[in-house]
């Protein structure tokens, strides 16, 4: 009986310590203080002895500081990216650490307004820029750094990292879609024209044999910006009016249709493959394809999308990314020294060159073009030549819902051979919707 | 006294069970429910205020706008997948138990794998292994017999059989095993009885079989139907991925939530929605258990 009651009153403890536990975990983190010294402040480096001029300008900070930046790109390029800055800012206790999340936008979304557990800064393409500067979670970086540091940055990177006149990003490094094809397999010389690269087209095409000439995401607004920019199209413009029902919109459509019939399914995975298992001569693709295809052991030629010039006489216009950085607000208020730092090492074309030789990535800073290295690069040449005539991403919040009707278009044109003008309709109608439900 | 003491220490120790499903279950349905009263989205953000009943208004304004199209396709997607699932696993489960049969474990272990796999694996597996107009073991196929090569998911109906196939594939096992339990469970007795009276495979397997599944089987057609019925992955997966869009318009509910309120940021309006379909489910949910009570009490 007594081992009874002592078994009862075992069972109650276990059952409140299990709900206090529970609800334990409903508690909220303490904020961090302001300027608090990180918690893994080993992580700092020790060596102080390679101060560089730019940091000993600035007196040497008193605790170490740890920036987290989140990002979803190549682990290997932020790392060389982190030690660029790391090394440039060792002798100010200063450290930038990259965290490689999924979903970056989605997590900035969540995270944003969270000290405790979201990052000081992130990096990521700059069309997402409009949605996080009207949720008012990003500091501008004109209030962190002095626009004298930026005065060797591209008017085009800096353009993209703007909106409503106010200069909210840190441009690090851009990126277009360039014109890859496989020397090997290629016959002849590359065309000038969009129509005489469909006459090859569709002379070297065999789509039951698995053979193709040139393979796009050709579904893929992206992918078609080309087209629909150099057509004067656009999927939506400045003032938030989605452009899928405007007749460029439409002609560039019908036009890019004519050489999806011609190319392999549209998907990114089906695309890549064939060219790197030589089965299509040519891709549509950005600097991102190129460690697979140099895996693949393909002979690499590249050309601008400039240098093709549409039936109305104009160059095809691709859509630039340009990748920046983000300063959440709440970081910029407790580490605003050590953050106008990192940002001041970014701006120098020292982080360019070291992206641009390893990584093949567009610098922002001009400056960096003149190293010889990046100079006689192929693939940044043909992109810097490129951001001629590409156009940045719109970074309007209204772009983000834009994706899925443009796709949705494109789809139902050359997948399920709608006409275009009822899939126009129908898919403006959708964006139109999409707009005022954000609302 | 002491009954009702009793009664208190038994709502103590289910305590920490009911603050857990609180947390997680009930927390977050009466949350959204909150922020579906709000217009928080990206403009209002930190700043969102009490908008009454606004965005309900929104949501079933919305009903009319392709939102009675998906729920067609969302009862049809479930009752032909329904139908189709019990009828094969029962068909699989009853050949599995057939005396005689060798390797059987072997085969179960076999069915079973499709149910062990990720479904966002299996799905992406489908779309590239057996979909995909290059690479696909379906165009293999047809190629090989001479045909063009078909692209299984740019129109609705094909699109539909495609989604029907994968989702067959992957909910299978679960019936399958199922049945299988139930079936050891009966008296095997009544079949010798049966035997005795000269009945013939169908006849054991429409008078004994079947009735004797029926209570077992009830609340794991529900169960199953509601996963049907709230089917996304696969329908999103293949055939409006970002980045992959295959060109039909098949939209069940819940995509169709997803594409109309999900992607626009905009917190209060998609919680509305969310917070109508549960009702929608909740509703489907008192049906079919009140259906089964019936059907219960008839027997």
């Amino acid at each position: 009986m007594k081992k009874k009651l002592y078994l009862k009153k075992i069972s109650l403890l276990t059952a409140c310590v299990m709900t206090l536990s529970i609800l334990s975990g409903c508690g909220a983190n303490p904020a961090p203080t302001e300027n608090a010294a990180p918690a893994n402040e080993a992580e700092a480096p020790a060596d102080n002895s390679s101060e560089d001029a730019a940091s000993s300008e600035v007196p040497a900070s008193p605790e170490a500081v740890t920036i987290t930046a989140w990002h979803d790109n190549d682990e290997a390029m932020m790392n060389a990216l982190a030690d660029e800055v790391n090394q440039a800012l060792a002798g100010e206790n200063i450290t930038l650490k990259f965290e490689k999340k999924s979903d970056v936008t989605g997590q900035i979304r969540l995270y944003g307004t969270d000290a405790a557990n979201g990052p000081d800064m992130y990096l990521f393409a700059h069309d997402s820029l409009g949605g996080f500067a009207e949720m008012g979670i990003l500091e501008p970086v004109a209030n962190l750094i002095d626009p004298q540091k930026e005065a060797d940055l591209l008017p085009m990177t800096l353009e993209a990292a703007t909106y409503k006149d106010v200069q909210y990003l840190m441009p690090v490094y851009y990126e277009t879609l360039l014109f890859m094809y496989n020397k090997a397999l290629w016959e002849g010389d590359i065309p000038s024209t969009t129509d005489e690269l469909y006459d090859y087209m569709a002379a070297h095409t065999d789509a039951n044999a698995g053979i193709y000439a040139l393979v796009n995401q050709h579904s893929t607004s992206y992918n078609v910006a080309p087209f629909i920019n150099g057509f004067g199209g656009y999927i939506i413009d400045k003032d938030a009016n989605p452009g899928l029902d405007t007749q460029e919109m439409k002609d560039a459509v019908v036009y890019n249709s004519k050489f999806a019939a011609l190319q392999a399914d549209g998907d990114y995975n089906t695309v890549t493959t064939l060219f790197n298992e030589g089965k299509a001569a040519a891709i549509i693709g950005g600097p991102w394809l190129v460690s697979g295809i140099r895996d693949a052991g393909i002979d690499l030629g590249i050309k601008s999308l400039s240098d093709f010039t549409l039936p109305n006489g104009k160059a095809m216009a691709p859509y630039s990314g340009v990748q920046c950085i983000g300063v959440l607000k709440y970081a910029a208020e407790s580490k605003k020294d050590a953050i106008t730092r990192v940002l001041e090492v970014l701006a120098e074309p020292s982080v360019g060159i070291v992206l641009a030789q390893n990584f093949n990535c567009a610098p922002a800073n001009s400056k960096a073009y003149e190293d010889p290295q990046v100079a006689e690069n192929e693939m940044i040449l043909a992109m810097e030549k490129t951001a001629q005539t590409a156009v940045p991403m719109p970074n309007i919040p209204e772009m983000g819902v834009m994706w899925g009707p443009a796709e949705g278009l494109l789809a139902a044109v050359n997948k399920s051979g709608e006409d275009v003008n009822d899939a126009a309709s129908k898919y403006q109608q959708e964006a139109l919707t999409a707009i005022a439900d954000m609302q | 006294m002491k009954k009702h003491s009793t009664k208190i220490y038994a709502w103590l120790y289910c305590l920490p069970a009911f603050t857990l499903i609180g947390v997680i279950v009930l927390f977050p349905i009466l949350y959204t429910g909150y922020i579906s009263l709000t217009n928080m989205n990206l403009y209002h953000w930190q700043d969102y205020t009490f908008v009454g009943a606004d965005n309900y208004i929104r949501a079933l304004v919305k009903v009319d706008s392709g939102f009675l199209s998906a729920l067609a396709t969302t009862l049809l997607w479930t009752a032909v997948n329904m139908i189709l699932d019990v009828a094969i696993a029962y068909l699989l489960a009853v050949g599995l138990n057939v005396e005689g049969l060798r390797a059987r474990r072997i085969y179960k272990t076999l069915l079973v794998f499709p149910w062990a796999m990720p479904a966002y694996v299996s799905i992406l597996v489908w779309r590239v292994g057996m979909f995909n107009t290059e690479f696909g073991l379906l165009n293999r196929f047809l190629t090989a017999l001479g045909f063009d090569k078909m692209d299984f998911l740019s129109r609705n109906v094909p699109a539909f059989l495609s989604c029907m196939t994968l989702n067959l594939w992957m909910s299978l096992p679960y019936m399958i095993v199922m049945i299988d339990g139930g079936l050891q469970s009966i008296d095997r007795s009544m079949y010798e009885s049966a035997i005795l009276d000269g009945a013939n495979p169908w006849q054991k397997n429409w008078y004994i079989t079947i009735p004797s599944l029926k209570k077992i089987m009830a609340p794991i057609i529900i169960m199953t139907t509601f996963t049907m019925f709230k089917q996304f992955d696969i329908l999103y997966l293949l055939t409006m991925q970002k980045g992959a869009v295959s060109g039909s318009t098949l939209q069940t509910i819940i995509t169709y939530a997803h594409q109309n309120a999900f992607v626009s940021n905009n917190y209060g309006l998609s919680s509305a929605v969310s917070m109508v379909i549960f009702v929608f489910i909740i509703v489907f949910s008192l049906w079919t258990n009140r259906a089964a009570r019936t059907e219960r009490s008839e027997q």
